[in-house]
């Protein structure tokens, strides 16, 4: 593609092909001007305010020392690590269930796809204060959940889901994958549409069956669109805050709680220290470019 | 060529928005009319805006507060905004700190724990009322909460003053009565725990490991807090009352007499489901425990047990909160509107107690009839009568700016100590944690 | 081979009821939660009860529930369709024009998106404050404030720029031959090819519209101007929660974004680009 815009304006750099620079640029730059200005100037703000300390509007100039009491801060070093659990198990168990999700539900043959399709996405549109309510409830000590596990003589004892430090975890794992396999099930089944059906036809007759063409046709086709959902997910996952907030609001101790529970807490359930948790918002945009550099990369290299 | 599209791309864009705009057009109107009639009567403030939350109880408090001010006042209205706590808290804290006093209310409702954070990080924000009513006759630690430096910020609204609610039919069951209960100690209530457990089977307390309600009613009992008197230095390692708290915290846990649950509607599940015997907490629990008809009768209130040391109290307080006025246009008015009711008004406190169970800390509304009635939940207790004696002998301490700061820090070395780690140590590592917040 | 393949669509279904019931389950105990008083609901009661009426009385006497569902629609609907157009223009410019120098916007795009609303609340606060200075309707405490920012959002420009990674560019060129203008190939080919695109793009806005919570928190000042979830977060709040009528609240305001969900998968429909090539 780019070989091919540049070949053009080599040979002929006439007055049509300036044009279509100029309108390229237009098409792109009314978004762009929307996003400097709600979001690239306020984050550039944040960052000023994150180079300051003290309580509500009593902010000192203090340079890099917020960064540097990262550092050394227990709470932070915790909620990063809690994290990073959730996002290391979070994310490839969603996209891989969202994909078998999307490429099951998109059969044509298949009846109900539509009631389907909607009780799969359901839960992401269901508030979480009714989502959570039933969560506490089901995975209570004596709760539905525990009852199953111990008919089926999985457990022998009632699991602390709510209460340990291990099982809040995996608790919150599963509240997210509940949560969010449907939501990214639209991605894939949306992008699933714009593949070329000749291919897999093609691809009958030469005998692959269908494991063989979900590895060699649907994954290699969908790769932009799992990128995307694998880095917005990335952002969502560090960014995550409903669900320990909700479910066992960081604990017990703080064994779930994460960076952007953090940063509320910094901000208001605490006395108000703005610039601190700016210090802290700006970690995540650190992890992140990190993340997405390597998942960018990952993504470009089998092209 | 050029030209002429780039026309089209801005046009259509223009016709994009307005398009929008014809949309939002209708209720861009209603809140337009709705801001100017705002602006016009806030010149001579007949109407005042209240952030507040909880639509059954400060709402409703509010609500009767502005009829009984009309009567003097027939122009005065009220406008209340109603979002939860939480919210309230994020959008004072937005608006003060950027500094756009747009839409900013007169008045607001602070909880008393956060009092003293939003009074320190926002000088001259909040405009003081200690002028306008006779802070004597409240109690002293809700009026302590709203004050800095000798200024007086707030009028007190509900006492968050603690019972310790019990089922009294568990209880003879066990051989036990209210009586026995009464003007414990937190030792002792766990002794008659065990008993009464092993007897029925049913856990004594219930408890949520990462809310330490309990720890801050047993320290406010015992007159101290987990930060100094500055507000700002944490008081842990060598805080007798902190330490036994968590040993008799403990002691619970171990005995297994205690029921854990987690976040609010699992606790008034386990008391409505009659899992629990007892239920040490504020009084603002009425409502939610008397939720449960069937109950009704089997129910009484004993003052909370002290702890084990000299100076402590069979008195102590959880949550409440506290009126407050920010500086502006509309101030007096919105502070003599609170004087007139909130901060005098015998009556009104009446009418609080029957209508929706809120008790204030206004000593002279002790007087009305309201206070003598008896419950027939509680058996026929007279239980306003009862708690407002214990709100008078509520110890007054100084909440400081860290309450819920370092309670998550407590709550962490309360799982470290639960799992076996040595209490010095854990206390000394909190305190250690809260000084390198500073 | 027939019996095989007949073994195996039962399985298919039987998977997929069994797997429609793990996800339809908490929805269940809602809609049986709307039935039941408040005590009920905290209790678990997983079976109907008879208090929808009250609950759905007290709704509506004690919350301006309907007057926010008005409001809500109107802000989903045009930041829906304002957001995916612009959004989608970007997204499409990037991609069949790309140079060095959009590389550098682009990549300020994506990272706008990587740092956590809560720390850009205030300094964006502020700057509406001073728009409400300027220019009064489009600032604090209007609807047009909520949808302001949203006009075009990273995360849109980000998926519509994958999603036209696999738009046929053949289809471009074909339309240059047409005589057709850059704009118009947007929209009379690239649209229309990208139907699906759209319905997701569609279901995924409208529905973190509907559901957006911290910003309209923040701009929205007079309750006539509130959201459904502003108004329900209030009704959440407080020493004695009603649950029931906070449910009844909640289920009847997640129906419309089920039914946009519900309306537009039939767009996911396998061979859409085939027809129209």
């Amino acid at each position: 593609m780019t070989e091919m815009t540049e070949e053009i304006k080599k040979t002929k750099k006439g007055k049509l092909e300036r044009n279509r620079i100029w309108m390229s640029w237009t098409f792109v730059l009314i978004p762009t001007l929307f996003i400097i200005t709600f979001y690239f100037y306020p984050m550039i703000q944040a960052f000023w305010i994150s180079l300051h300390t003290g309580t509500g509007v009593n902010l000192d100039f203090t340079g890099l020392d917020n960064y540097r009491r990262l550092f050394n801060d227990q709470a932070f070093i915790t909620a990063v690590t809690n994290t990073f659990i959730f996002f290391i198990f979070q994310i490839p168990l969603m996209i891989i269930l969202a994909l078998f999700f999307s490429v099951l539900l998109n059969q044509k043959t298949l009846h109900f796809k539509g009631i389907f399709r909607t009780l799969v996405f359901l839960p992401a549109i269901t508030s979480l204060v009714a989502y959570s309510l039933i969560f506490r409830y089901l995975f209570s000590n004596d709760g539905v959940v525990n009852q199953a596990l111990m008919f089926m003589n999985l457990i022998d004892a009632p699991i602390f889901w709510l209460g340990d430090p291990f099982w809040a975890k995996v608790l919150i794992i599963i509240a997210i994958t509940w949560r969010w396999t449907g939501y990214n099930m639209i991605f894939y089944l949306s992008a699933l549409q714009n593949i070329d059906p000749g291919i897999y036809e093609a691809a009958r007759i030469d005998g692959a069956s269908a494991v063989q063409q979900f590895f060699r046709i649907t994954i290699p086709m969908l790769r932009p669109v799992i990128l995307f959902t694998s880095i917005t997910s990335t952002i969502g996952t560090l960014q995550l805050f409903d669900e320990p907030m909700n479910l066992t609001g960081g604990g017990p101790g703080n064994a779930t709680t994460t960076i952007s529970q953090y940063i509320y807490n910094l901000s208001f359930e605490y006395t108000p220290n703005f610039g601190y948790a700016a210090a802290v918002s700006y970690s995540i945009v650190v992890f992140v470019l990190i993340l997405s550099a390597i998942q960018f990369r990952v993504g470009r290299e089998r092209k | 060529m050029f030209s002429k599209k780039h026309l089209f791309l801005s046009a259509s864009a223009v016709l994009l928005l307005a398009a929008c705009g014809n949309g939002d057009d209708e209720t861009g109107d209603t809140g337009d009319t709705g801001e100017e009639t705002t602006e016009e009567t806030s010149g001579d403030m007949n109407e005042l805006t209240v952030w507040t939350w909880d639509p059954n109880f400060n709402v409703r408090a509010l609500e009767m507060a502005e009829e009984r001010y009309q009567e003097e006042n027939p122009d005065f209205s009220l406008n209340i905004v109603e979002n939860s706590q939480e919210d309230v808290v994020q959008r004072l804290n937005t608006s003060l700190s950027s500094g756009v006093d747009t839409g900013l209310p007169q008045i607001v409702f602070i909880e008393d724990y956060r009092a003293p954070s939003f009074l320190n990080s926002y000088d001259d924000a909040f405009y003081p009322l200690g002028d306008y009513y006779n802070t004597d006759e409240f109690a002293d630690y809700k009026v302590a909460a709203g004050t800095v430096d000798g200024n007086v910020y707030n009028v007190p609204f509900d006492t968050g003053v603690t019972g310790l609610y019990a089922r009294t039919d568990y209880l003879e069951e066990a051989g036990y009565s209210l009586e026995d209960l009464e003007d414990i100690t937190w030792d002792e209530y766990i002794e008659i725990g065990k008993d009464v457990y092993d007897q029925t089977g049913i856990k004594w307390i219930t408890n949520d490991h990462g809310d330490l309600g309990l720890m801050r009613i047993m320290l406010q009992s015992s007159g101290v807090w987990w930060t100094e008197d500055d507000g700002t230095t944490p008081y842990i390692a060598d805080n007798e009352a902190l330490k036994m708290a968590f040993e008799d915290y403990k002691e619970m846990v171990e005995a297994d007499i205690m029921n854990v649950h987690n976040e609010w509607d699992q606790f008034i599940q386990t008391f409505n489901n009659g899992d629990v015997v007892t239920v040490p907490t504020g009084n603002w629990i009425s409502a939610s425990i008397m939720q449960a008809e069937d109950q009704s009768g089997n129910w009484g209130i004993a003052p909370i047990p002290r702890q084990d040391m000299e100076g402590s109290v069979n008195a102590s307080n959880l949550g409440g909160s506290s009126i407050y006025v920010l500086q502006g246009e509309g101030q007096e008015a919105a502070a003599e509107f609170l004087a007139a009711t909130f901060g005098s008004d015998v009556e009104f406190y009446q009418e609080l107690v029957t209508e929706i169970n809120a008790l204030g800390a206004y000593e002279p509304a002790m007087e009305g009839e309201a206070y003598e009635q008896e419950s027939e939940f509680y058996g026929g207790q007279q239980i306003f009568q009862d708690l407002s004696e214990w709100t008078q002998e509520i110890p007054e301490v100084e909440f400081g700016q860290r309450t819920y700061e370092i309670q998550d820090i407590l709550a962490v070395a309360l799982q470290d100590y639960l799992n076996g780690a040595d209490l010095d140590e854990v206390l000394q590592n909190a305190q250690e944690q809260a000084e390198s917040n500073m | 081979m027939k019996n095989e393949k007949r073994m195996k669509r039962i399985a298919t279904y039987v998977f997929l009821i069994l797997v429609s019931f793990i996800f339809f389950f908490p929805f269940y105990f809602l809609i049986v939660s709307i039935t039941n008083p408040s005590i009920d609901i905290t209790r678990g009661d997983l079976l109907p009860g008879s208090h929808l009426i009250e609950n759905f009385r007290t709704m509506i006497e004690t919350t301006p529930i309907g007057l926010s569902i008005w409001n809500s629609a109107l802000v989903s609907v045009g930041q829906t369709i304002i957001s995916i157009f612009v959004s989608s223009l970007a997204g499409y410019g990037f991609e069949v024009h790309p140079s060095r120098g959009k590389e550098v916007v682009y990549n300020i795009i994506l990272l706008s998106m990587m740092i956590p609303f809560a720390a850009l609340m205030v300094p964006l606060f502020r700057l509406f404050g001073t728009i409400s200075g300027i220019v009064p309707a489009l600032g604090i405490d209007t609807l047009f404030g909520v949808v302001l920012p949203y006009v075009s959002t990273a995360f849109l420009v980000f998926f519509f720029r994958q999603n036209t990674k696999m738009f046929p560019k053949e289809l471009i060129e074909a339309g240059r031959i047409d005589g057709l203008s850059e704009l118009g190939i947007f929209v009379k080919i690239f649209i229309p090819t990208m139907k699906t695109t759209y319905a997701a793009a569609g279901i995924v806005t409208f529905m973190n519209s509907w559901n957006n919570y911290l910003w309209p928190l923040i701009v929205l000042q007079s309750p006539s101007n509130y959201t459904v979830p502003l108004v329900i977060s209030a009704m959440g709040s407080g020493y004695t929660i009603d649950y029931g009528s906070v449910m009844i609240a909640i289920f009847i305001t997640t129906i419309p974004t089920a039914v946009i969900f519900f309306v537009l998968q039939k767009y996911f429909v396998q061979g859409m680009v085939g027809s129209i090539k």
